[in-house]
């Protein structure tokens, strides 16, 4: 039989003739042409034959066997809409079908319910069904029956729902609360697809929900658990893998449970072996890898131990990977290094770092994101940096070109890996210079998105760590005084802290770099000076109290200039800041404190005497003196040099 | 850093222990495999297995009445399940679909590479019977926009459509996907779909056990001489040479 | 918002600790991170000649709650090096937590241990205590002088062709009050009891000046 088109004219008119056998046929017909066949689909509700199936469906009488083979029919034509087209759910539902669906559900012809049920299975799996509500007493009821129901595609169903419309904490309780975790261990037993509704909607309550974790693992007396734990040894992959997410949301819930060492070695073994899967099983094994490394220390260490990063490696040297999966991968990798120096070892080792760098130029922005995602924690290794394995132009290039990406998420990602990149404890920094990097840089400093501002900025700061004077005057000069004053002041307090960390940079190094701070009649300066006075946040005011304490160990004027800064008015005036801060709760921010009254006493310095007197004055000389006994060690020991220092001068 | 003091110690010692392997002869290795017992239930088990995985639906049932071996699976879904394997072996494929769609709408539609050969195989059983018209417009409305979907099924559509260009089929490059292998093939992937989707394993133990068998010998090979078993047909263990 | 990784959280040893209980780890000392400089000599006195190399180091990193430290090391007028040759260390911070004053590598013996560390006199109040457990019991959280051992593991700007060795480790001792640093090279196959002395220098500034980064 040639394949046909479908003409409007014939199947619409056959779908709604009242002959049993012709639209019946009809029905036949339009379902096995779609099946499979997504253009097909899209034709057929262009025509408008989901309408006339939805009617055929709602008129059929379940009680007769006509009637019966009539709604198998269009249920499975409906079901098949529905299955991965969106314009066909959105048909479905406007066509009415839904209810039907739900009260064929209760029908007694068992054929009758298995092909609703499969129908609306298919319906849940799409973003656009109708959210379920679950805090509706009968809508509970109605899941429960379903989940309790011997009918494995009804159970299927329930799970179906559950997996669609639970998402914040208060559903997920709801559901804990209504005994719905019971049932679905039941199904912990069934056939495969219950095992994998099950097991998904297990992990869907479970999610960030340490208080239904609690229930699970108690559930049976920990029976339930055990079933999970063994169905990673499922026969399916789709199944192991489902296991494995459950117990990776009962592990991320609390570190108390899961601890065994065997069975996160097992779920690292089992993920690294999904990943040979070619399917979405394989795809998504991945992510579930990275979360359930991330931010684990211990599992980054067994995944190690697995071969885990050369195992990925191998993956990645597939040249026909799509590109959900070189996400995956490099997620993967970079949680995998964003803790151990052994696995960064071995991610430079195998060279994986060339593949990484073709994705930064992947069309998929995701791609792209997390390579360098992963280009960052690897770059975490202070022994990598040093050698000079990054700095070069091969990965600069297309870094500093992502900062321009179109792509948000990119821009950040990308400032994420230059920030640390730039940290490669040379003087020059000429290769990141020559690509325009600092050009780049600069503008995202003034960014509307505060998350580019501040990776801007904290790049910056690293870059001009240790940096010479030219590579400091080089950014300076595109920066300006005044747009350093500005981002002192940002809205952003993450900002202002980067900020001042780099004016603490700026004016570190040889004494000539002093005098970026007086740029613009003093501006950074009074910038400086006005955070100190009224930033409650301790972070901020430490890296800006080191900017004070740089410039103080510079020349004459320098420190007078912080003199000026400490006590604006001869005489009277508010108690200063910088007595404020030497009796702080914070030891590190006395010890920075500290720290500036032993420069600004220096006794090289001609002024010095005059210095100590006035701070002796303001009482400053007195704390200083108790703070010879501070608990800290370090506030002490730099207390007691200040001591010194004044009392070479003669103490009166 | 310090300069050299010492001339540093030769360290290097080459480890020449030529392992000679062990030999373990024949009385040795019949009387260990004697003693691993094995019930005949589970070999009862595994023919089983065999029988109703490959869908021989008849020897199944004798062997059940013979044995009392219970199947895994009911015994009228494989029925269904030949029928339809069936009828891509005898090249009427659309009515495979159909059959398949009743058993269970889901399969074809949640198997897009499935669908995609059972549809290359119709347009194969098309370019077989001559209606080479009939064929391009096939090729043209239903594998074609799965190839857009999908790049390696565009290529395998490539492959496919090259039959066409051949007056003298039994010449072309391409010549195998007329054979009947490439009917069994697709009936076996139809088949391993459904019994799938039916929550049953797709392939039968049997043979994998037996590659395991293969498989351990080859990794005892490198450590010891024993009497293997290299005809899997007959089972006869044979001396090392 | 990028998820900060405060420094001190950076380079994590590959080792995980057996020193059991977990103690405080060492007080941080503002003289002590990354960014500061440090020059001096290195003795290299045989018994044929009388020489000393003048020697920079640059600490690069530095994470107390791990023990781990590193930087650089960069040894002037060398002899036989055209250049002066630099070199990239890693350091273990004795602090009863992650280290003991036991090496138990590099083979150092606790003989060895004793025979360097007792070289230092900050160390002489501890030794008695160090012959007994190595240290493992001691609280050094608030000793005003840090012990630690620096291992080189690579040369930065030459290859390993240059005629020196870094083979060995160095034992050293930290002052917190002023930041100098002095320290014993050893290896058993270069000579015995190298001295390395540093001062914590202040590019000709009158003070003291800290600049910092951050990795994310």
């Amino acid at each position: 039989m040639p394949a046909s088109r479908p003409s409007s004219d014939q199947i619409l008119h056959r779908l709604s003739s009242s002959e049993y056998e012709i639209k019946l046929k009809a029905i036949r017909e339009v379902k096995n042409q779609i099946i499979g066949n997504r253009t097909k689909k899209l034709s057929y509700i262009k025509l408008g034959v989901v309408p006339a199936v939805a009617d055929a469906l709602a008129e059929a009488n379940a009680d007769s066997d006509n009637g019966a083979n009539l709604i198998v029919q269009s249920t499975a034509v409906i079901g098949s809409f529905a299955c991965g087209v969106d314009e066909g759910v959105r048909a479905v539902l406007d066509a009415g079908a839904f209810p039907h669906l739900i009260r064929l559900l209760s029908v007694a012809d068992e054929k009758v319910v298995d092909a609703a049920a499969r129908s609306l299975r298919m319906i849940y799996q799409s973003k656009l069904a109708p959210k379920f509500e679950f805090n509706k007493e009968e809508n509970m009821d109605f899941l429960l029956s379903l989940l309790r129901s011997e009918n494995e595609n009804l159970t299927g169903l329930g799970a179906g729902i559950v997996i669609h419309s639970c998402e914040t904490r208060d559903e997920q309780n709801i559901l804990c609360h209504a005994g719905s975790l019971e049932k679905l261990v039941g199904g912990l037993d069934g056939s495969m697809s219950q095992r994998d509704a099950s097991l998904e909607s297990i992990a869907t309550i479970l999610k960030n929900n340490p208080g239904a974790v609690s229930k699970f693992v108690e559930l049976q007396n920990g029976r339930a658990l055990r079933s999970v734990i063994e169905l990673t040894r499922d026969r399916f992959s789709r199944t192991r893998l489902l296991a494995c997410l459950c117990l990776i949301c009962i592990k991320n819930s609390s570190s108390c449970f899961l601890q065994d060492i065997a069975i996160k070695t097992k779920l690292i073994y089992i993920l690294l072996e999904l990943l040979d899967d070619s399917g979405q099983v394989g795809e998504e094994a991945s992510f579930a890898f990275s979360s359930l490394v991330a931010g684990k220390e211990d599992l980054q260490k067994l995944a190690f131990e697995a071969n885990a990063i050369d195992k990925f490696y191998n993956h990645l040297q597939n040249p026909e990977l799509n590109s959900k999966r070189l996400e995956g991968i490099f997620l993967a990798l970079g949680d995998l290094c964003s803790k151990l120096e052994c696995c960064r070892s071995r991610f430079m080792s195998l060279q994986v770092l060339n593949l990484l760098i073709n994705a930064l130029t992947h069309d998929e922005a995701n791609v792209r994101t997390a390579a360098c995602i992963c280009l960052k924690t690897v770059s975490r290794s202070i022994k990598n940096l040093s050698a000079g394995y990054f700095m070069n132009e091969r990965i600069v290039i297309p870094l500093v070109r992502l900062l321009s990406d179109l792509c948000t998420s990119v821009q950040v990602a990308a400032l994420g890996a230059i920030s640390n990149i730039v940290v490669d404890f040379t003087p020059n920094k000429s290769t990141i210079i020559q690509c325009g990097g600092i050009k780049e840089l600069v503008h995202l400093t003034k960014s509307m998105d505060s998350s580019l501002r501040l990776n801007a900025v904290w790049s910056l700061r690293n870059m001009i760590f240790l940096a010479d004077k030219m590579c400091k005057e080089a950014i300076f000069m595109e920066l300006t005084a005044s747009s350093v004053a500005t981002l002192i002041c940002d809205p952003e307090p993450s900002v202002q802290e980067q900020a001042l960390a780099l004016v603490r940079n700026f004016v570190d190094g040889c004494m000539d770099c002093v005098e970026f701070a007086f740029a613009e009649n003093g501006i950074i300066l009074d910038a400086v000076g006005r955070q100190l006075k009224k930033s409650p946040r301790i972070e901020i005011i430490i890296q800006g109290m080191y900017a004070v304490s740089n410039i103080a160990s510079g020349n004459e004027f320098h420190k007078e200039a912080i003199m000026q800064m400490i006590f604006p008015q001869a005489e009277s005036g508010p108690q200063s800041f910088l007595s404020q801060y030497l009796q702080s709760n914070d030891s590190r921010l006395r010890t920075s404190a500290a720290w500036i009254i032993v420069n600004l006493t220096a006794p090289a310095s001609p002024g010095a005497f005059g210095r100590i007197a006035k701070l002796r004055n303001f009482g400053l000389v007195a704390q200083i003196k108790r703070m010879a006994s501070d608990p800290c060690m370090d506030v002490k020991l730099r207390a007691r040099v200040a001591l010194g220092q004044i009392i070479s001068f003669g103490d009166s | 850093m310090s300069l050299f003091w010492i001339v540093v110690r030769q360290l290097a010692e080459i480890e020449a222990m030529a392992a000679s392997k062990k030999v373990i002869p024949r009385e040795v290795w019949e009387r260990k495999l004697n003693n691993v017992k094995i019930r005949k239930e589970d070999m009862n088990k595994l023919v089983m297995n065999f029988l109703v995985t490959e869908g021989f639906v008849e020897a199944a049932e004798k062997f059940c009445k013979e044995s009392g071996t219970e199947p895994d699976i009911d015994l009228a879904t494989i029925t269904d399940r030949m029928a339809v394997k069936k009828a891509v072996q005898s090249g009427n494929v659309e009515d495979a679909i159909e059959k398949v769609n009743d058993l269970n709408p889901e399969i074809l539609d949640t198997n897009p590479q499935l669908f995609f050969h059972l549809q290359q195989q119709r347009l194969i059983e098309l370019i077989r019977n001559g209606k080479v018209e009939e064929a391009l417009e096939f090729a043209q409305e239903e594998l074609a926009p799965r190839g857009e979907e999908n790049q390696s099924f565009l290529e395998e559509l490539e492959r496919t459509v090259a039959l066409l260009a051949f007056e003298d089929i039994s010449n072309c490059p391409v010549g195998e996907l007329l054979d009947i292998s490439q009917r069994l093939k697709t009936a076996s992937e139809v088949n391993a779909a459904i019994l799938t989707s039916q929550s049953h394993e797709k392939d039968p133990k049997l043979p994998s056990l037996l590659k395991m068998l293969i498989w351990a010998q080859n990794q005892l090979a490198e450590k010891a001489s024993f009497p293997r078993i290299n005809d899997i047909t007959t089972a006869a263990l044979e001396d090392p040479v | 918002m990028p998820v900060r990784v405060v420094l001190e959280n950076t380079p994590t040893p590959s080792h995980v600790s057996a020193v059991t209980p977990r103690r405080r780890s060492v007080q941080s000392c503002t003289l002590l991170c990354a960014g500061q400089a440090f020059s001096g000599t290195q003795n290299v006195s045989s018994l044929q000649k009388d020489e000393a190399w003048r020697v920079n180091v640059r600490l690069q990193g530095c994470d107390l709650e791990h023990g781990y430290l590193c930087g650089t090391m960069e040894a002037l007028n060398v002899p036989m090096a055209d250049t002066p040759v630099v070199t990239f260390w890693e350091g273990e911070i004795v602090d009863a937590r992650n280290y003991t004053f036991f090496t138990g590598k590099w083979e150092a013996a606790p003989e060895d241990d004793i025979r360097h560390w007792t070289k230092f006199t900050s160390f002489s109040p501890l030794l008695s205590q160090v012959e007994v457990d190595g240290g493992k019991s001691m609280d050094l959280s608030n000793y005003p002088y840090i012990f630690m051992r620096w291992k080189e593991q690579y040369f930065v700007n030459v290859g390993t062709d240059c005629g020196l060795t870094i083979a060995g480790f160095y034992y050293v001792c930290f002052s917190c009050s002023d930041g100098s640093i002095s320290g014993f090279y050893y290896d058993p196959n270069s000579s015995p009891f190298q001295k390395l002395e540093l001062k914590a220098t202040n590019d000709g500034r009158s003070g003291f000046s800290f600049s910092s980064y951050e990795l994310q």
